[in-house]
């Protein structure tokens, strides 16, 4: 790595760096006096955000949303990968609820939530309980497929030192599957974000997508672009998280998988 | 035999078990009485699909889902394949793409439908829109991922780029592409029925909104089970038609060695 960087290597840099900037001036200089309804100036815009998302709404419809993303996906990740680890194991079990899951799974995720506002009204709980549903299966289903696909000498190895199940699952299963594992998380943690979104906006009530759509309703646009561009810099850094979280725990996988292409 | 038999009896049991969770629900009015019993469901159903209408609201569904699906394939990969031949344009575009990428379509809806209104010509952009960027993606990689060997022998042979572009470059970017299909059917459903529930546009999307605001919860819950359906068969069809347009690259073919 002491080579010094070719001039073609920090033109192609630069590029990557500059077109995301140069695309967002262009933005802010085409729509200076803009006059269009809805595409009103990009500084108009910013305005609009820092007065609504960073000090009017920021506790009572940012945070609000925020908390049953993070509460909702928990909820889902720690229950879909522990109910994963006994469908796997056990046949019986998994033979019982494929159907029924592979049906539910089926089913658009958003499509859910009517169902839940009916059962439950439009409180937190229901909100809670739609991005925790939805956000379950993808999870699940890798859980269940990531174990099932686990390398029998593996299994054999972890029999033949006699480890008791708690060490299997732990040192053995888990690391095996995590690959998986993370990329069912991945496509739930989108699930979660568009359910959240979905249940605000279906009914009165606050958070970001019902403030987006309140706004949208009543004309005020530059809010309901502000509201667009707030919800989509969370999508981005939720996943941008995620991915940090994932390259840390996956590391030596990662790794491995680096070495085994350079060979 | 009697390992295929086994599954099939322990998910019919399965199925058994959830029907009766959900119908001793039902009777004990829990949530205040407002989960409908099974036979009720199973009866709305039934009446749904008799009914003309209904058929109507499927079609414009998987008509929107499918359209849309069309356009952003076809967009995609001409879009891609272009990004992924220039390494400029590569780079340019790859910050953009990545930031794109993780926002999924409802963040633009209420612009959309501020736009086009509560219209088909709504649901059928936003499900262009959400499934455009995988397919770019996708593309993009799978372009870049062209064997060497094989480019460099294709020029050797004394073909032009049109014709390396289009025996090597493009076959052998289809499993990315194929990928990102399957990836994207149930996208484009999904996508279609958000647009519905939550922007009006036409299909069942629509009539979920209407079977929950008018509070007529055995069509809604008539309604999923439709959807769960459809999803099915969207996954099904997809699937299917990776593995018999795909066979016979390698990485599909490898299976038979196994």
């Amino acid at each position: 790595m002491s080579k010094r960087p070719s001039l073609k290597s920090v033109r192609l840099w630069l590029l990557g760096v500059g077109t995301p900037l140069v695309l967002l001036a262009v933005w802010w200089f085409a729509s200076a006096d803009s006059t269009d309804t809805f595409f009103p100036p990009l500084a108009e815009i910013l305005d609009r955000f820092r007065a609504l998302w960073l000090f009017d709404h920021f506790t009572s419809d940012v945070l609000v949303s925020l908390r049953n993303l993070a509460l909702g996906y928990a909820i889902a990740g720690v229950a879909a990968v522990a109910v994963g680890f006994v469908t796997a194991l056990s046949a019986p079990i998994r033979w019982a609820v494929d159907p029924v899951i592979h049906f539910l799974r089926g089913i658009p995720p958003v499509a859910l939530v009517p169902i839940f506002i009916s059962l439950m009204g439009f409180g937190l709980e229901m909100r809670i309980t739609s991005i925790a549903l939805a956000a379950f299966f993808p999870t699940f289903i890798a859980t269940v497929d990531g174990l099932r696909a686990v390398d029998r000498g593996l299994l054999d190895v972890a029999s033949v030192y006699r480890l008791s199940r708690g060490e299997r699952v732990v040192s053995v299963l888990l690391p095996a599957a995590g690959p998986q594992i993370f990329s069912g998380l991945q496509v739930s943690l989108q699930t979660a974000f568009v359910v959240m979104i979905a249940s605000e906006m279906l009914g009165p009530s606050q958070g970001i997508g019902a403030m987006t759509l309140l706004a949208q309703q009543s004309f005020m646009i530059s809010d309901m672009w502000s509201g667009i561009l707030l919800l989509g810099v969370i999508g981005f850094a939720a996943n941008f998280l995620f991915d940090l979280v994932r390259r840390k725990v996956l590391a030596w996988y990662i790794g491995s998988r680096r070495l085994a292409r350079a060979s | 035999m009697a390992l295929t038999v086994k599954p099939a009896v322990a998910g019919a049991a399965g199925i058994a078990v959830a029907l009766a969770i959900w119908q001793a629900a039902s009777s004990a009015h829990a949530a205040g009485g407002s989960l409908p019993a099974v036979a009720t469901v199973a009866t709305d159903l039934g009446g749904l699909l008799a009914e003309p209408d209904f058929w109507s609201a499927v079609g414009a569904t998987v008509g929107i889902a499918l359209l849309g699906l069309g356009a952003s394939a076809a967009a995609g990969i001409v879009v891609g394949v272009l990004v992924g031949s220039f390494e400029p344009i590569r780079f340019a575009t790859r910050a953009v793409l990545e930031f794109l990428k993780p926002i999924p379509p409802i963040v633009i809806l209420p612009l959309v439908v501020l736009i086009l209104g509560p219209t088909g010509q709504m649901s059928w952009f936003l499900v262009f829109l959400g499934c455009l960027l995988p397919i770019v993606m996708q593309t993009v990689d799978g372009v870049h991922s062209t064997d060497p060997v094989a480019r460099d022998t294709a020029r050797s042979y004394g073909m032009g780029s049109a014709e390396i572009l289009a025996r090597i470059v493009v076959p052998s970017s289809l499993p990315y592409i194929g990928t990102a299909m399957r990836v994207s059917a149930p996208a484009a459903l999904i996508i279609t029925v958000v647009a519905g529930l939550l922007g009006g546009g036409p299909g069942l999307g629509a009539r979920l909104y209407l079977a929950q605001s008018g509070g007529d919860y055995p069509t809604l819950y008539a309604l999923v089970i439709v959807l769960g359906v459809l999803g099915l068969m969207f996954q099904g069809a997809t699937r299917f038609a990776e593995r018999r347009l795909l066979h016979w690259h390698e990485s599909y073919r490898e299976v038979v060695h196994s």
